[in-house]
């Protein structure tokens, strides 16, 4: 559509299929994302952003089509899975940290098990990156005496610890009180600011008018509509996203742009 | 090796009355169990500490000697106290029923404590008396949590109920080494036995799973 | 009628010596079920249909039928396939490690299946390997489930290792039951034997119910 093609992208989407049973989750979606990029993933619950979200880094098998990251066919036989896996950081709705391992137990696990990083070197790092998020005092605690929001900083934090190249979020702020929905957003605006590639589903659309450079707008497995937010926004062109967008009662992010 | 059931023409119905007989002597164990552990698990829920302290040595013993220990004891050992003897199938069934009855008891605890405390106080808050709650509030509900533990439990009766024929019982594992004693073929007999008891207790396994995923949601309050 | 107790006063190393045996059989079995139950557990979970059907088939029987009859049916029935002669020991060792492992089996498959499937994902997308997230994310989750239910288990095993004396493996239900008919003193043997298991188990059992309160705890 409007944005120019990246002739180099560092995620290639190309009519990726996918059906549970009846259902077809995915029903050929493309999408590339540039180095640097800020993609957010809208659309009805039921559209299939979760499930395209998983089968970037292979969690989820597909039915056709392909996804290249860096050069790399992440769905061929032969590819390093782990290693895709590992330069991609994923954030889920539900945190899913691990509830046996203290705070910086989750954020230590990666580099030191994966990546087999000296003790001392993984726990530094993770100290920094629990700092970078605002909970460096936090080290020590359980991920259950922390609140949903914090949890999803470690969250953030654990991811980052494997040095990715580009992050995922599936509705990372969904599963949190409001009050806490705003620490979370703030990190992840820091982390594109810093020049991060992020693919992020989310329902906050003053997040994505703000953040996102490319919104993608997803209907029944399909992606119906890619453009800068104030395209989406302003002046969709398919019926079907002016519709979801006035069903979140979205009044125009005029006062958002520029 | 080499199979050999020429035997069996002679012996099916022979075997059949000991499937016959496994299955009374389960049905009947679960009935002495569950009646056994009814009453005790509601004596140690709502019968006070002192009851709790003393029927929970019952528990623990039932959890502690083995069946086939508790059955020589009351077939051989018990007469010689009461003066009075018991079939094989009398022994079995008091045998089996009161080592249930143990673990019936911490099903029946288990279920009880699940209902919320709440519902006891609405229902006394009723003016119902403390066992119409019971009866009326508290045990419907737990009854349905119960209900896979006990399928599991039966399963465990018609497995266990072969421990009775070291007592001589008639049932199928009894009959089978009659068999053997005229026949000399142990392998043979003994597998006919191991595919009728797995016929027996598998699709009651089965079915208890079955329920379990049916009813687990209802666990949830 | 009377009680002529000497009879055990004059047995008693013998009755601990069965003791032992059963201490014995119980640990041995539980050694062997543990890393048993885990391989069941493994096997089922396998992209293989052939390796499942088989650790399947192996669980179903084995939980399915009595084990006394497995006793019965190791002790004839082992020789007849492998030609190797076995004592009573072994073959009651074999029937009770297969029947535990197929019940650990169990135990290990609900634990790991009660950790939800959001945890798995999340290792995998960190890059661990399956193994990896078994033994690092899933495993020392699902032990608060496993360790009771595996309590319980051990618990009835102890009880359990009496049914080899059908085949005179000489623990402690076998060493009572001999006593018994060669002493004629019925009533002593019989109540001095059941009063020794219980005084074994009574604790096990209480034990075992620590266990299940400390787990509940931590969870
Ligand atoms: N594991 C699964 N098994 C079966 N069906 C699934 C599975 N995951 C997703 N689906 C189905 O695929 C379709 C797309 O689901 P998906 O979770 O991707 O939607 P979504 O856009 O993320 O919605 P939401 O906003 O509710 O998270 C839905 O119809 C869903 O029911
Ligand atoms: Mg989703």
């Amino acid at each position: 559509m409007t944005a120019p093609t990246d002739p180099q992208p560092i995620l290639r989407v190309t009519e990726v299929r996918k059906h549970y049973g009846p259902v077809q989750a995915l029903d050929g979606v493309s999408l590339d994302v540039s180095r640097g990029e800020v993609v957010c993933l809208i659309g009805p619950s039921g559209s299939g952003k979760s499930t395209l979200l998983r089968t970037l880094n292979a969690l989820e098998p597909i039915d056709g089509g392909q996804v290249v990251f860096d050069g790399i066919d992440v769905h061929a036989r032969q590819t390093d899975l782990r290693r895709v896996r590992q330069r991609m950081g994923m954030v889920f709705q539900n945190f899913e940290l691990f509830p046996h391992l203290s705070v910086l137990g989750n954020v230590v696990v990666g580099p030191r098990q994966i990546l087999k990083r000296p003790l001392e070197e993984a726990e530094h790092q993770a100290r920094e990156l629990l700092g970078k998020v605002g909970l460096a005092d936090k080290a020590r605690m359980r991920p259950a005496e922390l609140s949903g929001g914090q949890q999803q900083r470690v969250a953030i934090a654990r991811a980052l610890a494997m040095r990715p190249d580009m992050m995922l979020f599936d509705e990372p702020t969904s599963a949190l009180d409001p009050e806490t929905i705003g620490e979370v957003l703030s990190v992840m605006k820091r982390l594109a600011d810093e020049g991060m590639t992020m693919v992020v589903v989310t329902h906050e659309m003053t997040f994505a008018a703000r953040v996102a450079d490319r919104v993608a707008v997803f209907d029944r497995g399909r992606i119906i509509e890619v453009g800068p937010p104030q395209q989406i926004f302003e002046a969709a062109t398919a019926a079907r996203t002016r519709d979801f967008l006035r069903h979140l009662d979205w009044d125009g992010a005029s006062d958002l742009m520029s | 090796m080499i199979f050999d059931f020429t035997f069996l023409p002679g012996f099916w119905r022979f075997l059949l009355g000991g499937v016959l007989v496994t299955l009374w002597l389960s049905l009947a164990s679960i009935g002495v169990g569950l009646m056994v552990g009814l009453a005790v698990g509601i004596l140690r829920t709502y019968g006070g500490r002192a009851m709790d302290a003393v029927l929970s040595v019952y528990v623990d013993t039932m959890r502690s000697i083995p069946l086939l220990v508790i059955l020589v004891w009351l077939f051989f050992a018990m007469p010689l106290v009461t003066g009075r003897s018991l079939t094989p199938l009398a022994a079995g069934i008091i045998g089996l029923g009161l080592h249930l009855g143990g673990f019936v008891a911490e099903v029946v605890r288990a279920g009880l404590a699940s209902v919320r405390a709440g519902q006891m106080r609405a229902a006394l808050a009723l003016g119902m008396s403390v066992s119409q709650a019971i009866r009326v509030v508290i045990l419907p509900q737990a009854l349905i949590r119960m209900m896979p533990a006990l399928g599991s439990l039966l399963v465990i009766t018609i497995k266990d109920s072969a421990i009775a024929s070291v007592i001589a019982a008639p049932e199928l594992l009894y009959k089978s080494q009659v068999v053997i004693g005229k026949t000399y073929r142990p392998v043979e007999t003994f597998t006919i036995a191991l595919v009728v008891y797995f016929l027996l207790s598998w699709p009651v396994a089965r079915g208890v799973d079955y329920l379990y995923r049916r009813v687990a949601h209802l666990g949830a309050s | 009628m009377t009680f002529d107790w000497s009879v055990i006063v004059q047995n008693w190393p013998l009755l601990l010596q069965g003791a032992g045996v059963t201490i014995a059989l119980a640990l041995v079995t539980m050694v062997i079920a543990v890393p048993g139950g885990l391989l069941l557990t493994l096997m089922r979970g396998s992209p293989r249909a052939p390796v499942r059907g088989l650790a399947t088939a192996f669980v179903e029987f084995f939980r399915s039928t009595p084990l006394m009859l497995q006793v019965y049916w190791v002790f004839y029935v082992l020789p007849m396939l492998t030609d190797v002669q076995v004592d009573a020991f072994a073959a009651g060792l074999t029937a009770l490690a297969c029947n535990v492992s197929a019940f650990n089996s169990e135990t290990f498959r609900s634990g790991i299946n009660s950790i939800r499937p959001g945890q798995r994902q999340a290792a995998l997308a960190l890059g661990m390997t399956g193994l990896q997230a078994m033994r690092l994310i899933i495993l020392p989750q699902a032990v608060h489930r496993v360790l009771p239910a595996l309590a319980n288990t051990w618990v009835s095993l102890f009880k359990d290792t009496s049914l080899v004396s059908i085949i005179a493996v000489s623990e402690l239900s076998y060493v009572g039951l001999q006593l018994r008919s060669q002493t004629f003193r019925v009533l002593e043997v019989l109540t001095a034997m059941a009063v020794l298991y219980w005084l074994m188990g009574y604790p096990q059992a209480k034990i075992a119910d620590w266990i299940h309160r400390t787990c509940k705890v931590t969870e």
